[in-house]
């Protein structure tokens, strides 16, 4: 499906770039109320996976979780916050899946390098953003992120990404 | 003159011209020696301290931590010889369903022959070694076909055919020698659907060899209303850059909680004073804050430890009476009677663990496997369980509790490894060469087949250390590795 102009392209594309550059810049609160409250934070264990109840997940935060998460990140003693990971996402490949009355669904592929300690990651895969309209811009109902190695074994796995 | 088969004449060092032939392969392996200057500074390694020195009643030298020599000898007498948690039958439903794990360093396969039965295999081709099978699970079909030279096998490990038959015949290979398959795990043994395996021919059945923890496994059956688990949800794996034995200890460590988890701890209550007044406690932030509780609490709480280090630690939270768990002690009651089922319920317990492969959570459903790949790498990985005849929400809600605690993006988890590698770290220091395992040392009681202990004891690294000492102690007898032997599939 194709954006109805390049004005509607720049206008979900920024509204991707903006909700990256908050997770960079840890500005959780701003990103959190970006969702709508029954917004689904969701990284699949594995491929292809369809649901988040049955089957586990790398996240599956809802508001509470995703709430109790930033909380703990902000904490004095989160001993694996010392130093705090930090991340920098590359976004591209924008494409419109699909356009509802309220909405639209977003696919967009990712590059990110997470650094801690001694140690620099590089992750990457797809993401679908399911988007309300609200306003002038959106709020998030699902952010799932299709890891490209969700099925590998992991070390903790502490930002969303 | 240069001679061509000297390795220093390949690169353009001027040598003696004497031909290797002339000098017999004694001076060609000192020829290799020179190429490999490196090799000739290396001195013969300096007596390593018997294995049982190195734990005492109270402590261990820290170099069971970190000596990658103490890690291979554990590989051959600990994981050589322990029975291994492999998995569970539910993994491998069908004929050929296949599911691979270590066991140890040993690559190996478990499956179902036709006949039902469950095997354990080495994963490696009799012919040229390859793993004929790969890492994963899946279904092999009918039987297992190597990739290589297309050796085929039945799922019982037996040879089945090989091309060209006729190259075999007056050569030593006998191809109706059993001994010609793949090879099997000396003994496999199952307890209520656990898969087990030992790489060790001689040693205690598996019954034996669980002693009072089978309880736990026991109970984690008996919970499901209709009698029996199965595997389900998939599988999250965890890499943690500390040796293994830092994991079993944190198990049953009670007291770290509260100061390891104060992030998440923390995080949980004042997630819930923001919820409105009268709000009841959601199951994420119980799972979550009772890692805040004072050290008082977690010293009420009765800790086990069974001859063989296996243990379990009683239960810390309280049966809820939320609408999920009440459906699912109607489901059990329904089907056990109410007596029956509030027995099964009252067995209450945390982590358990059976020593040295996995940590099964009897009221959530989960077992950790403990895989160490090095000494100071381990994978986790975590199994999550449906109760037969449970209603979905509880099964849900194991898988809940699998993400918001143990998953790689676990809220609580994170703080624990950190600590783990600060220790894999600190432990590599000249600051200290013993680790203190003191606490209420030489105040368990003795019960039948092991030890009790108030929750704020050290008895369970004690007791861990001991059935350490005593593998390390004893050197393995691997043999009958090659036909079936009695104990198979009892």
């Amino acid at each position: 499906m194709n954006f109805n102009d390049w004005q509607e392209q720049q206008h979900i594309t920024q509204f991707l770039h903006h909700e990256a550059r908050l997770l960079d810049e840890h500005r959780w609160a701003e990103w959190m109320d970006l969702f709508t409250p029954d917004g689904l934070y969701w990284m699949p264990l594995v491929r292809g996976q369809t649901d988040h109840l049955n089957h586990a997940s790398l996240f599956c935060d809802d508001a509470l979780l995703r709430s109790m998460r930033v909380r703990r990140l902000s904490q004095v003693r989160a001993y694996s916050q010392q130093p705090a990971t930090r991340t920098s996402h590359v976004i591209g490949n924008v494409a419109l899946e699909s356009r509802e009355a309220d909405g639209c669904t977003v696919y967009s592929t990712f590059h990110l390098l997470e650094w801690r300690k001694d140690a620099q990651r590089a992750f990457g895969g797809s993401v679908r953003h399911t988007l309300q309209r609200d306003g002038d811009s959106f709020r998030i109902h699902m952010k799932r992120v299709d890891l490209l190695n969700c099925e590998a074994p992991h070390e903790a796995l502490e930002v969303f990404m | 003159m240069q001679n061509q088969t000297d390795p220093d004449a390949a690169i353009g060092i001027e040598t003696e011209t004497e031909t290797e032939t002339d000098r017999g392969i004694d001076t060609a392996v000192e020829t290799e020696v020179r190429f490999y200057p490196a090799r000739r500074t290396v001195s013969p390694p300096a007596p390593h301290p018997a294995p049982h020195t190195l734990v005492q009643a109270d402590r261990v030298h820290k170099s069971v931590y970190t000596d990658p020599e103490i890690f291979e000898l554990e590989m051959d007498r600990v994981y050589g010889q322990a029975w291994l948690y492999v998995g569970h039958e539910s993994q491998v439903p069908g004929t050929g369903d296949y599911l691979t794990t270590r066991l140890g360093r040993e690559p190996v396969v478990m499956l179902r022959h036709s006949d039902g039965v469950v095997h354990v295999l080495y994963n490696r081709c009799p012919h040229k070694g390859a793993k004929i099978v790969p890492d994963g699970s899946g279904s092999a079909g009918k039987f297992l076909r190597c990739l290589y030279h297309g050796w085929t096998f039945k799922c019982d490990g037996s040879l089945l055919s090989v091309p060209l038959r006729s190259g075999y015949e007056d050569t030593a290979m006998d191809l109706k020698d059993r001994g010609n398959g793949v090879r099997k795990v000396a003994r496999v043994a199952t307890y209520r659907g656990f898969v087990f395996a030992s790489l060790a021919a001689e040693g205690p059945d598996l019954p034996e060899f669980l002693g009072g923890v089978a309880t736990s496994l026991d109970n984690f059956c008996d919970r499901a209303p209709g009698g029996e688990v199965e595997v389900a949800g998939g599988v999250q794996r965890v890499v943690q850059r500390n040796n293994w034995k830092i994991f079993f200890e944190n198990l049953h460590d009670t007291i770290h909680a509260v100061a390891t988890h104060e992030s998440s701890w923390r995080a949980a209550k004042e997630e819930f004073e923001s919820m409105p007044a009268g709000t009841q406690k959601p199951f994420e932030i119980v799972i979550v804050d009772g890692n805040g509780e004072p050290l008082e609490f977690w010293e009420k709480l009765e800790l086990k430890g069974f001859d063989g280090g296996h243990g379990y630690m009683e239960g810390i939270f309280t049966p809820p009476k939320d609408p999920v768990s009440l459906a699912y002690v109607a489901a059990l009651e329904a089907s056990r009677g109410a007596a029956r089922a509030d027995e099964i319920l009252r067995v209450n317990r945390h982590n358990t663990i059976v020593y040295p492969s996995c940590s099964p959570h009897t009221s959530f459903q989960q077992i950790r496997v403990i895989r160490p790949l090095s000494v100071d790498r381990t994978l986790v990985e975590i199994f999550t369980f449906r109760l037969k005849g449970a209603p979905d929400a509880t099964f849900q809600r194991a898988l809940k509790y699998t993400n918001v605690i143990n998953s790689p993006s676990s809220t609580v988890m994170p703080d624990d490894l950190e600590a783990y590698n600060r220790v894999q770290e600190g432990l590599g220091s000249d600051g200290g060469d013993w680790v203190s395992l003191h606490r209420a040392a030489g105040r368990e009681q003795v019960v039948p087949g092991g030890r009790s202990a108030n929750g704020n004891s050290e008895m369970p690294m004690r007791n861990m250390f001991r059935a350490w000492a005593g593998y390390m102690a004893t050197e393995p007898t691997k043999q009958g590795l090659l036909s079936e032997s009695p104990e198979a599939n009892a």
